[in-house]
């Protein structure tokens, strides 16, 4: 009886975040797949995927949905990974709902041909994550840009130079 | 301004159809425990099988070795370095088995995760060099069993010189490892050079 009760509660947890977070589910999806049935793929895996991640760290909320964000993008870097392998392989946007459709035709279009980094970088934006969380969820060193890496030796400039004046000065 | 007009878009994105939808009430119990990974990625359950099979083997090699041993047979070294090849398999195996931690590899970050994928590939690619050299182990006993019915004479010589025995040896690993050159491992390099293709470019990008 215990084990029954101890065995749905997390159980029941993990069903309802994974039916709250599925639009993120969603959102990924819209970027990385060109048909329904690619949609309805990646979907299930990326679900199974998160599913799998949070059983395995029964940790607090905060790390169920770092988990999930992983899986999102883990499963959809998977999927790119596969279509790349397949030699022919339809990129052409086909869904069956006309407005549906016509977003995504529109979106494409205004995206253009940006590269699966930027896709997901795309998506977190959009999810609203911060800049040190996207560091924590891709494991890119995203100080390293240039721009980010111009800044920081700017600012390294700034305040080295007076303490190498003060060094200079006292010693 | 590209990025407001694009988060407008975004936000006004329709739902998906509802014949287009994965229904999730009814189907989510049965993806909560699909396994998302598909079988060119997921090789837990070829790695279980392998040291399953190795295990077995390495006991009856046990046995053999020991009789061999103590009756200072002729197979004394075959069954002596069949045992060093089996031990060193299960060690490999076992190894990348703990090492893959197939229920955490999805939690990774995206680059830690490929890095791990693509390591786990290279090491199982590795792995079919054993599986090679122990194939020529056991086809040399077959070799011999078969040696032993069809012609006694042949079989003597080949008991009593060693050199004999271990060409042999070296001719079946080294045939049956250009075999699986030409089979099985190609399709596997293939999704290496992909997953590791696949990282440089995002490194890429993220360094311009």
């Amino acid at each position: 009886m215990n084990n029954s009760t101890k065995k749905d509660g997390p159980d029941t947890d993990l069903r309802s975040l994974l039916k709250h977070q599925h639009k993120r589910v969603y959102s990924i999806c819209r970027l990385f797949t060109h048909n329904y049935k690619e949609h309805q793929h990646l979907f299930t895996n990326i679900i199974a995927a998160a599913s799998q991640n949070i059983r395995s760290r029964k940790d607090n909320s905060d790390d169920k949905q770092t988990m999930l964000l992983r899986a999102c993008i883990n499963m959809a870097a998977l999927h790119s990974i596969s279509l790349e392998l397949e030699s022919a392989c339809d990129r052409t946007i086909q869904f069956k709902s006309p407005d549906f459709q016509r977003s995504m035709t529109n979106f494409r279009e205004t995206v253009g041909n940006i590269s699966d980094v930027e896709k997901i970088l795309l998506f977190l934006e959009f999810e609203k994550v911060d800049a040190d969380e996207m560091i924590h969820l891709t494991g890119l060193d995203l100080n390293s840009r240039p721009a980010n890496r111009k800044k920081e030796t700017e600012a390294v400039r700034k305040n080295f130079i007076p303490y190498l004046k003060e060094k200079l000065i006292w010693s | 301004m590209e990025l407001k007009k694009l988060l407008q878009q975004w936000n006004s994105f329709p739902e998906v159809s509802m014949e287009e939808r994965p229904i999730l009430s009814s189907d989510l119990e049965k993806i909560v425990v699909k396994n998302p990974l598909s079988d060119a990625f997921y090789l837990r359950k070829k790695l279980v099988l392998r040291i399953a099979v190795m295990s077995v083997l390495w006991l009856i090699n046990i046995w053999q070795f020991r009789h061999e041993w103590q009756t200072q047979g002729n197979e004394l070294y075959p069954q002596g370095a069949l045992f060093i090849l089996l031990a060193y398999c299960l060690y490999f195996h076992i190894r990348l088995l703990l090492f893959a931690d197939y229920p955490t590899l999805l939690a990774l970050p995206l680059i830690n995760f490929l890095n791990k994928l693509e390591t786990i590939l290279d090491k199982y690619i590795v792995s079919f060099k054993l599986v090679s050299a122990l194939s020529g182990f056991y086809l040399l006993f077959v070799v011999e069993r078969l040696l032993a019915r069809i012609s006694t004479g042949a079989y003597e010589s080949l008991m009593q010189n060693d050199w004999y025995k271990w060409l042999i040896l070296i001719f079946l690993s080294v045939s049956i490892d250009i075999l699986l050159l030409h089979t099985i491992i190609p399709r596997l390099k293939k999704l290496m050079t992909t997953v590791r293709k696949y990282r440089d470019g995002i490194n890429s990008r993220t360094a311009k």
